[in-house]
């Protein structure tokens, strides 16, 4: 699993390269990613598939919740931290 | 459809007197006297909701247009519901060899067919879409309607869980703002209609019956970021949904609203449903049914008090 700074680091590059290039100086790692639309349904198996790559893990889908992908900040408290009793699939 | 069980519940025999025919194989249900009256009373009721949003009534067929739907994903995302209205290739040796032989044990012996261009409507909002292609809004747009929907399903249940069913809808397309803001208000009316009737709903975030749910996007996207909220009677019948579908329609038909993919969203209601849910509540003498319509007129009263 890589250190928090290194997952955050990657997400954060992997959503750039993901929204539009007008909209993604506009999302920190707070913003709703998908609430606000910077992020689709495309993007979510390709979003498991690095999640899983970032904590090397499998990330078993039946457990997701509603919010696990807000925003990046979420996102890394829910996948990317050590705490492997609270991670979906984990 | 005719191989799938029907669960029994109360519904069907306690109802009988009241007006309800059920048809075991087709896993649909004929209306009539009291419950049918109720059925429109429920309709008059939802209407009275729509005329919150000066929605515009609209009508429209049964049969949907099958290339619009493709371009929503919906034959990948529900192939096991549609159901299609298929017709014989006119060619004539064919239509004989039909005439000849057109019936068996297990159901029509069907011959060659035309192409099929055509889906039976699963849900009521299609064509209101469909009929904006390519529309720069002014405004926000409300519009309401009603239809017979068809999906199949694996079991189904009187009243609950039907191969054709009734649905009605108020559609909003706009801004994202504007489709927040309507299904907010949407949600609490239907609430409080509900609470007029003393239904006891619960609101719960739901997702949709996708085909192979864990390998579709959409369906994984619904579980992180539900799009979709239903208002579910005694923790297992959904009588009412709000339904929030981003810019997916928007894009998909050119719909556009302040220059860029108009949002949508939609209040949706089973009116099959509702019979069930009214008849469970108050049971099934029609002398002891409410006025659906007068409640949903004080449920309107009582938002424009809020």
């Amino acid at each position: 699993m890589l250190s928090e700074r290194e997952a955050r680091d990657a997400l954060r590059s992997w959503v750039a390269s993901k929204a539009k290039p007008e909209a993604s100086g506009r999302i920190d790692d707070a913003t709703p990613l998908f609430a606000d639309r910077y992020l689709t349904s495309v993007h979510v198996p390709e979003l498991l598939l690095l999640l899983e790559r970032l904590r090397g893990a499998p990330i078993d889908p039946e457990r997701l919740g509603p919010g696990d992908f807000h925003d990046i900040n979420t996102i890394v408290r829910r996948f990317c931290t050590p705490a492997p009793g609270r991670l979906p699939g984990g | 459809m005719p191989e799938a069980p029907a669960t029994e519940t109360d519904a069907k025999p306690r109802l009988a007197a009241a007006g309800l025919r059920w048809h075991p194989g087709l896993g649909q249900a004929t209306l009539s006297g009291p419950l049918l009256r109720l059925a429109a009373d429920c309709d008059r009721a939802f209407g009275i909701l729509a005329g919150v949003f000066g929605a515009e009534e609209e009508l429209h067929p049964a049969a949907v247009s099958a290339e619009l739907l493709n371009r929503l994903d919906y034959f990948s995302s529900f192939p096991h519901q549609a159901t299609f209205p298929a017709s014989l290739d006119g060619d004539e040796d064919n239509l004989a060899a039909f005439a000849a032989d057109p019936f068996g044990e297990t159901g029509v012996r069907l011959t060659r067919l035309a192409p099929v261009r055509a889906v039976l409507t699963p849900a009521a909002c299609y064509h209101i879409y469909a009929a904006r292609e390519g529309e720069e809004l002014a405004a926000p747009t409300y519009v309401t309607t009603v239809a017979t929907c068809f999906r199949r399903e694996a079991s189904v249940e009187p009243l609950v869980r039907q191969w054709a069913f009734r649905m009605r809808e108020v559609v909003c397309a706009g801004t994202a703002a504007e489709v927040r803001q309507f299904l907010d208000r949407a949600r609490e009316l239907a609430d409080l209609l509900c609470r007029e009737l003393s239904l006891p709903v619960d609101w719960e975030p739901a997702t949709d019956s996708f085909f192979r749910p864990l390998t579709n996007p959409k369906f994984l996207l619904q579980k992180v970021a539900p799009t979709k909220e239903e208002a579910v009677f005694g923790g297992r019948v959904a009588i009412a949904s709000v339904n929030l579908h981003h810019d997916h329609i928007g894009s998909a038909f050119r719909i556009s609203r302040a220059g860029e993919a108009a949002h949508t969203g939609c209040l949706a209601f089973g009116l099959e449903r509702w019979l069930y849910a009214l008849s469970s509540s108050y049971g099934e003498d029609p002398a002891d049914w409410p006025s659906v319509a007068d409640a949903a007129s004080c449920a309107v009263a009582a938002w424009n008090r809020t």
